[in-house]
């Protein structure tokens, strides 16, 4: 699994802070820790920065590989900000993050991506939005960003398709077709482009404490549907742990045992089974409970793991 | 040529509730109302009978509700300044519940006091045989402070008591588990949020089967669609088998279309429009009836003549039963 390292966001108070007073130790560090977490790129959201981008992008840029060499993705709406941020890029391949298939988006965005060799997430959302149906988002896909790529000789090789996760909470149905989307997505183009997901947004308006399980469940399942490569926090161990017991097929403990059979499930396009659960244990009937809110068959309560 | 009929078989069904205590059971009410018990989507009548027909209560207020349409407050004429004679007449047009909706205010400025509130309550109970359903405004302070008294003085009724929301239904739930009341929970339509609070109340130790939700609707051209869908997605979960789906639903449909521009003015609006008094009758039906389709159990109204006229629909609904 690919991480791209979500947690310089300009939503955290911390960062929020620090950018406020360009501390650039602050960003070093937290890029240093989540490289050294397992990380692979770094993910930059700085919102849209409108009234001092010109002078932010370059900074943020600058300041994180003095620190570390894995690639960027340049996260905001501010298409000049990201192309002053690419132009400060002295290291890796850089990321755009993200154009969509709104017109005006996806006639400029890729031209900078060509422009400055990064690669480019596009999201599968058009217009009006996002469709709930994993047939209809692949369809974005297909029909509008993928020929644009090709429209200006842009490597569909650095191309990154993002189906969008969205929360459990409140957007229940778009769960488990966006498990589909990542199945379809892989067979699409040859060569295949790349496939990634804001993993953590699945929890979005989740109390705290049950944010991991979700997200961790989640992941479990998207590995079975195929996903390689996701913005998430390198800096969840247990998460880790359920990336290592998929990757390593390791059922040697049984929870791992249970998140191996989930991702094998999904990846015979089954549904992950009760059959599979030991009910006696507490952890796994976690499991299996946030399993079925994920597949939207038991509808999503803050208090769900009470029930 | 034959045609098969495809039907569901649906392992989960909506909890059995009954409003009201006969002497028998430990309260005063000449009969009882049982709602819920459903096993398939309303009016599916080939897939399973409907175990209790939907029900329909009458709103009422403990004084004048001066903020009212006067097309009602001229209706029900001068019984609306006497809660027990109101009552009474609802139940004469045929009511099959009273639903006494107390507001933020008494006869003043000032919130009614609680043994004012409680004698409103007696009076409304001594005047009718019918099962009551007992509403503070929705502020927390003042839901609480009636209500404990109101439950403490009528114990063994099984009133519903309300309103429990998320950030307040511990006092009520804790009152209505005392003294043997049902309890009505609200949410601002959404389905987790309706799920949460039943799963809060019933941590606290009441039984599923003493829960009524609202998990609110709009008027007909003010939002209905959200509430029906709400509505119908709670009903989905509830057969599919989530037990904190499965309560009986009561929507308010009186109140959300008699504060509608459409029922509550009669000057200065289109002539298209057409009579006022049957604008606003039409709308509270309208609205009545498809939140009825939509899964709702008891419909909370205003005026008789929808009163009337939705029982109508439901005998035309239900007609199949018998066939």
């Amino acid at each position: 699994m690919y991480i791209i390292g979500e947690n310089i966001h300009i939503i955290s108070e911390k960062v929020k802070a620090a950018l406020a007073e360009r501390d650039a130790g602050f960003f070093q560090k937290l890029a240093v820790a989540q490289v050294e977490a397992g990380a692979q790129a770094l993910d930059l959201n700085l919102g849209p920065r409108k009234k001092d981008w010109e002078e932010v992008f370059p900074w943020m840029v600058k300041t994180v590989e003095e620190a570390v060499d894995v690639p960027l993705s340049l996260d905001s709406t501010n298409l000049q900000g990201i192309e002053a941020g690419l132009q400060a890029i002295t290291k890796a391949q850089p990321i755009i993050n993200s154009v969509s298939a709104e017109d005006e988006r996806l006639e400029a965005v890729p031209l900078v991506a060509k422009k400055y060799n990064a690669k480019l997430v596009a999201l599968t959302m058009g217009k009006s939005g996002i469709p709930v149906s994993a047939d209809e988002r692949v369809n974005i896909a297909i029909e509008k960003l993928i020929p644009r790529m090709l429209e200006i000789d842009f490597p569909v090789s650095d191309l990154i398709i993002d189906p969008l996760v969205l929360t459990v909470s409140g957007c229940q149905e778009y769960a488990p077709e966006l498990i589909e989307a990542v199945r379809t997505l892989q067979v699409v183009w040859d060569p295949p482009p790349a496939i990634s997901v804001g993993l953590s947004n699945v929890s979005n308006a989740v109390p705290t404490k049950n944010r991991s399980l979700i997200n961790r469940v989640y992941c479990a399942m998207l590995m079975g549907s195929g996903l390689q490569m996701m913005i998430a926090d390198p800096f969840d161990e247990a998460q880790k742990e359920v990336i290592r017991v998929i990757e390593e097929r390791d059922d040697s403990t049984p929870v791992g045992k249970l998140y191996l059979s989930i991702s094998d499930r999904v990846a015979a396009m089954e549904e992950p089974s009760v059959d599979d659960v030991d009910m006696s244990d507490p952890e796994q009937v976690k499991i299996w409970k946030t399993v079925q809110i994920l597949l939207n068959q038991v509808i999503y309560a803050e208090s769900y793991l009470q029930q | 040529m034959p045609i098969d009929i495809p039907m569901d078989n649906w392992p989960g069904s909506v909890k059995t509730v009954t409003l009201g205590a006969t002497s028998d059971q430990g309260g005063t009410r000449s009969s009882t109302v049982t709602i819920g018990g459903d096993q398939s989507l309303p009016f599916m009548h080939f897939e399973k009978p409907t175990a209790n027909r939907p029900v329909i209560a009458m709103e009422i207020a403990p004084a004048r509700p001066a903020e009212w349409s006067p097309v009602l407050l001229e209706t029900w004429s001068e019984v609306v300044d006497d809660p027990g004679a109101w009552a009474n007449a609802c139940e004469e047009a045929g009511a099959d519940l009273i639903v006494l909706q107390f507001g933020l205010k008494g006869a003043g400025d000032e919130p009614i006091a609680a043994d004012l509130a409680t004698s409103a309550v007696k009076t409304v109970l001594g005047a009718t045989g019918l099962p009551l359903v007992v509403l503070g405004p929705g502020q927390a302070e003042i839901d609480n402070a009636i209500l404990v008294p109101i439950a403490d003085e009528t114990k063994g009724e099984r009133l519903v008591l309300g309103l429990c929301e998320d950030g307040n239904y511990r006092t009520i739930v804790a009152s209505a588990m005392a003294n043997d009341h049902l309890v009505l929970g609200r949410t601002p339509m959404d389905v987790n949020l309706a799920k949460q609070l039943n799963i809060l109340m019933t941590d606290m130790g009441l039984p599923l089967d003493r829960i009524v939700m609202d998990p609110t609707t709009g008027a007909l051209g003010y939002g209905i669609e959200y509430g029906y869908s709400v509505m119908e997605r709670l009903r989905l979960a509830a057969l599919q088998g989530d037990a904190m789906t499965q309560l009986p639903m009561m929507v308010n449909p009186g109140f959300e279309t008699w504060k509608t521009k459409e029922s509550k003015v009669g000057e200065g609006v289109p002539e298209a429009w057409g009579e006022w008094t049957e604008r606003g009758v039409n709308w509270e039906t309208l609205t009545a009836v498809s939140l009825i389709e939509a899964g709702a159990n008891v419909v909370v109204l205003r005026h008789p003549d929808s009163l009337k006229r939705v029982r109508a629909a439901i005998d035309d609904l239900m007609a199949f039963e018998t066939v």
